[in-house]
This record gives C-alpha cells, structure tokens and sequence, in this order.
C-alpha cells in the first residue's frame, strides 16, 4: 500500500515532536520532513508535494493561512492551533479538521482518521480549504499585509506600501511600490478586509490607500481624480468622493 | 440640572397650594387687621402671591447658574443682592400694578398701600430669602447626589481596570501551548516534564498572589519571570536566548509584582514570534541615584513586515500600574529601533 506523504508545519519543536510521535503509530504515515516557518512549508510543499500536512497558524514570516494561499497544491491539512474561540468558530462552519492545542492522542487519531478517509476516497476539496482560509482570516480581523507568490519565491508586502487595487475581471490586480501582483479575489473582499481607516473604495474599480494620495482634482462635473504621489491617476466616483470626504474630514 | 419644580406635577401643585393659602393669609389680614372690603383684600392678596409665585419659578435659574460655591463670597452676595432687588422691585411694582386696575375706589388703594409698603416689603424680603435658602438645599443635595454617583462609577471604572489588567496578565495561549510542550515532554523527556509541570504551577502561584497587590522585591519578581522565561524557551528552544545584568544592590528594591511581565510577553510576541532567527530577551537592573532603572530589550527581525500592532494596551498597564504605585516619580520609556525594541522603567528605590 502506498504511504501517506506527511509535512509537518509548526514553529515549536516540541510540538512538532509531539505531532512525530503520534504518529508513529500509524505505520502507513511516511513524515515527509518538518518546517519550523512559513516559508519553509511553502518549500516544502512544493518539492516533497505531501499527501497530508499538518499546519501550525501563528508561525514566523508567513502564517498557516497566508501559507495556503500561495501554494498551488492543495493538500489535506489538519491545523494545530492554541487560537481563540472566533476561529475555532471559523473552523467547525468547515469539515477541514483542527487540532486545538494540548490535544489527546484520541483526537489527534480521529482527526488522522478522517484525513486520511478523504485522501483515499476523492480529490482534496479546494473549495472547502479556500472558503476555511477565508472565514479563518475573517475572524482574524483586517489584514496587516499582503502575500502572494513571485517566480519561486513568496513576497510579503506590508500595507503602507500598497498605492491601490484595480479589479481586473474576476481578480484584483494590487499596486504597490516595486510593481504589482494579481490575487484571486474580489473587490468586495479586500473592501472588508483592508483596514477601513487606510483604504477607500473610491471607485466600483478601484481601493485607494488614502496615504498615498497627494490630491483631488475635479476630472468632469461628478466626478474627481484622484492623483497619487506616484503620479498615478484614479478614477473617483461621486460616491467614492464622498466617503473620501468623509473619511479624510476636508 | 432640570427644574425641581417644572419638571414634577406634584411638587408644582404643592407649589401653588401653598401660595394660595399665603394670598389667603394675606387676604384675611388685610381685610380683618386693616379692614379693607373684602373684594379688595382678595384681589390684593391673590395678585401679589401668584406674581411671586411666578418669580420664585424663576429665582431658580439664577440660584443655579450665578450662585457657585467656587464664586468669591463677594461675588455670590453681589448676584443674590442683585436678583432679591429684581424681584422685590418687580413684585412690587406688578402687584400694585394689576390689584390697582382690578379694584374700584383706586384713591383709596393708593392710601392702604402707602401704608403698608415697608411691611409689605419686608415680608417680601424674607420670602425671598426663604426661597432662595430652599433652592440652595435643593442645589447642594443634587450636587451631593451626583458627586457620589460619579465616585461609585469611577470607583467601579478602576475596579474594572485592575480586572481588566489582571485578565492580560496571563495570556491562555501562554498557558496552552504551554500545556501542549508539557504533553511532548512526557514522551520525549518525562523528567523535563515534571520540571515543566513545577515551573508552570510555581509562576501561575505568583501571577494569582499578585492579585492583592502586595509590593514584591526585584529579587522575587525576577525569579518568577526567570521560570516564565524558561517555560517559553522549552517552546522556543535555540530562537530564544535569555540574558541579564541585574545588579545585586537593586535586588530589594520594592514594587508591584507581576509588573515586568507584560513586557516579556511583547517581548515574545513580537520578537520571537515573528522570527526564524535567534532572538534574545536581556534585561538589565541598575541602581542610579536612588532610582532603579530596569531594561528590558529584545531583537527585531529587521524583514519583519508585521507592524506593531496591539502593543500598547500592555505597556499601557505597566505604565498605569507604576504610577499608581509610585506616584509621578516613576517613568517608562519605549525605545523603538529597526532590529530592537527596548523598554526602560525608572522608579524610587524602596527597601522593606
């Protein structure tokens, strides 16, 4: 019988040892290697192309989450957290399944079970990790960065250095200092998302980082432009004008 | 502050009750003593009572904004003066006024009321004063009322406050993830375990004992936060380094305990949890011209994106926490720089 690739993902070592040693029970487990980061993982992933990981969410560089996002393959995952009650919320509207930590080797063998019961019988539902990353991050709060996959390597990018986001068909195309990166996802998603005290949707289009703007002109009768620092110019629709008022108190 | 009197029907109608029976009063004495008809003694009394019934409504607003307890005593006899010669002039002048158009023989009027002007005065000038001293108990009461109103909320603000601040003492993923290495130790290293166990127990012991609030010396302080140290290195291994200069003469210097800890958790939470790389916490403890300085630094990730967020509330705690125990003569600074972060903290030196 062929054996079940298995990552381990989490920052603390007696974790991960804990996590080795449930397993050793499980003789059709092979532990494919173990990552103390983010970036590691996502390495990791991609070369050893595990059938099953187990990921940490609170970890150095690139969380749990922001890992998922920029990987291509989509593996079974078990979370192992110590996190609060809002995500666990998050996690049971999901059927990915989450070790809650100090776990007992019960449950820790049940969530395996029913890990492996998927593996066996379909294809990983992408679907369903998609929509766990994104009820997770919800109950996280707003986003402190953006991260997403560039050539080999994984780019993290902070907030104040995004100048605006255009929607581009079904995706959003981000701008920020040193170039620019398409995401899967939608307007309405980053307009919740993103710190509201940063970022103005200005336009059906277009988010704007208010910090980045260095002034407003009249472009025709209701409408304004608006022009970046860089030289940039936005559309600003009646609305989006506005809520700019509103926001920036002028 | 409403008006005792508008805003109660009861008190309102008691109110007019009470001058109508001194109108009546006056009525009689004018119609018996003096021996006035008795229409004009109605009239009389009726008029000039409800038009200082009317007045003693309105003597309340400047009771209430003219008369202050902070007011030089000079200023507070001038504005009652002021409102008392208001209203005499204005109930006298009024009263005789109407009674005069309502009654016929007007000479006659004119004559009683010659004649009784400095009784009437006076009687005018005590009800003054009798309205006036009533307004004023009604005032002081209500200030009184809300003071200890406003005393028991503030009270159960900072009731509130140290619960709040007691609450983020101890944070539970600390604890947990705590327990889940103690849960590796028992396979990898039972007897480290136990010792795992032992520290846990004998720091959660000082975190619940420092709820009442007694001083602690530096020396015990520090060999707890040394076990909550070593607790998060089993976590941590090699990515946390500890390391201190604590000099010996500051050790029985007294303060609040569990104080240093908040700045640990920063320490962890935004140096080594947000880091791949070594991190170390190092604390130094000096004694400077009765003063004691103690620091607390750790290295950043210098490409750590993450800004800061949510440190404040737990720096914001100490800070509240050293005054109110040392009063102004204590300081915490933050010394933010690209690969450190450094908290500094001065307070009295206070031996037992």
């Amino acid at each position: 019988m062929k054996k079940i690739r298995t990552l381990i993902i989490e920052d603390e070592a007696p974790a991960r040892e804990l996590i080795r040693f449930m397993l050793s029970d499980h003789p059709d487990i092979e532990v494919v290697g173990e990552c103390g980061d983010g970036f590691c993982g996502a390495r990791e992933i991609k070369e050893k192309r595990p059938d099953l990981i187990f990921l940490d969410i609170q970890m150095p560089k690139l969380t749990g989450f922001e890992l998922l996002e920029v990987i291509d393959e989509k593996p079974e995952v078990i979370f192992t957290t110590a996190f609060d009650q809002y995500a666990i919320r998050a996690f049971e509207l999901n059927a990915v399944d989450y070790l809650l930590k100090p776990f007992s080797k019960d449950r820790f063998d049940d969530a395996l079970g029913k890990a492996l019961n998927r593996l066996g019988k379909e294809e990983p539902d992408h679907e369903r990790i998609e929509k766990l990353v994104t009820t997770a991050s919800e109950a996280e709060g707003y986003l402190t960065r953006i991260v997403f996959r560039k050539g080999a390597g994984i780019k993290i990018i902070p907030l104040n250095s995004v100048s605006y986001l255009a929607a581009e068909d079904d995706y959003v195309m981000i701008y920020y200092n040193e170039g620019k990166a398409l995401k899967p996802k939608t307007m309405k998603y980053y307009e919740e998302h993103l710190p509201p005290s940063l970022f103005i949707r200005v336009h059906r289009s277009y988010i704007v980082n208010v910090e980045q703007i260095s002034r407003l002109e009249p472009y025709s009768k209701d409408n304004y432009v608006a022009i970046l620092k860089s030289g940039e110019k936005i559309p600003v629709s009646r609305a989006g004008y506005k809520i700019l008022r509103e926001k920036l108190s002028f | 502050m409403k008006h005792p009197l508008l805003e109660n029907r009861t008190r309102l109608l008691i109110w007019w009750l009470a001058w109508l029976i001194l109108g009546a009063g006056q009525s009689l004495l004018i119609h018996f003593v003096y021996g006035s008809r008795l229409e004009v003694a109605i009239a009389d009394g009726l008029v000039s009572m409800i038009i200082f019934g009317l007045l003693g409504l309105a003597i309340w607003f400047p009771v209430r904004f003219l008369l202050k307890d902070d007011n030089q005593l000079y200023v507070n006899i001038f504005n009652v003066l002021l409102t008392g010669t208001f209203t005499l002039t204005i109930w006298l002048v009024g009263s005789r006024f109407i009674t005069r158009l309502m009654v016929s023989e007007k000479v006659d009027y004119d004559i009683f009321w010659h004649s009784v002007l400095v009784f009437r005065a006076t009687a005018g000038i005590l009800i003054f004063f009798m309205l006036l001293l009533i307004y004023y108990l009604f005032l002081s009461a209500t200030r009184l009322a809300e003071k200890a109103a406003r005393q028991s909320q503030l009270e159960t603000q900072v009731r509130e406050g140290e619960l709040k601040m007691l609450r983020s003492q101890i944070n539970p993923h600390f604890l947990f993830n705590s327990l889940n290495s103690v849960s590796s130790l028992t396979v990898t290293n039972p007897l480290k375990a136990r010792e795992m166990i032992v520290k846990l127990s004998d720091f959660m012991r000082y975190s619940l004992s420092s709820r009442n609030e007694q001083p602690v010396t530096l020396g015990t302080e520090m060999e707890s936060l040394r076990l909550y140290l070593q607790i998060e290195k089993v976590r941590f291994g090699e990515r946390l380094m500890i390391e201190e200069e604590i000099s010996p003469d500051c050790l029985p210097a007294l303060m609040p305990g569990m104080l240093l800890q908040p700045l640990y958790e920063n320490a962890v939470k935004h140096g080594v949890y947000e880091s791949t790389g070594e991190v170390i916490i190092k604390t130094t403890a000096r004694k400077e011209d009765e003063l004691v300085k103690i620091t607390v630094t750790n290295n950043v990730d210098t490409d750590s994106v993450v800004t800061r967020k949510g440190a404040g509330i737990g720096l914001r705690n100490v800070s509240s926490r050293l005054e109110l125990f040392f009063g102004d003569r204590a300081d915490l600074t933050v010394n933010r720089k690209d690969d450190s972060f450094t908290v500094e903290l001065k307070f009295p030196f206070r031996k037992s």
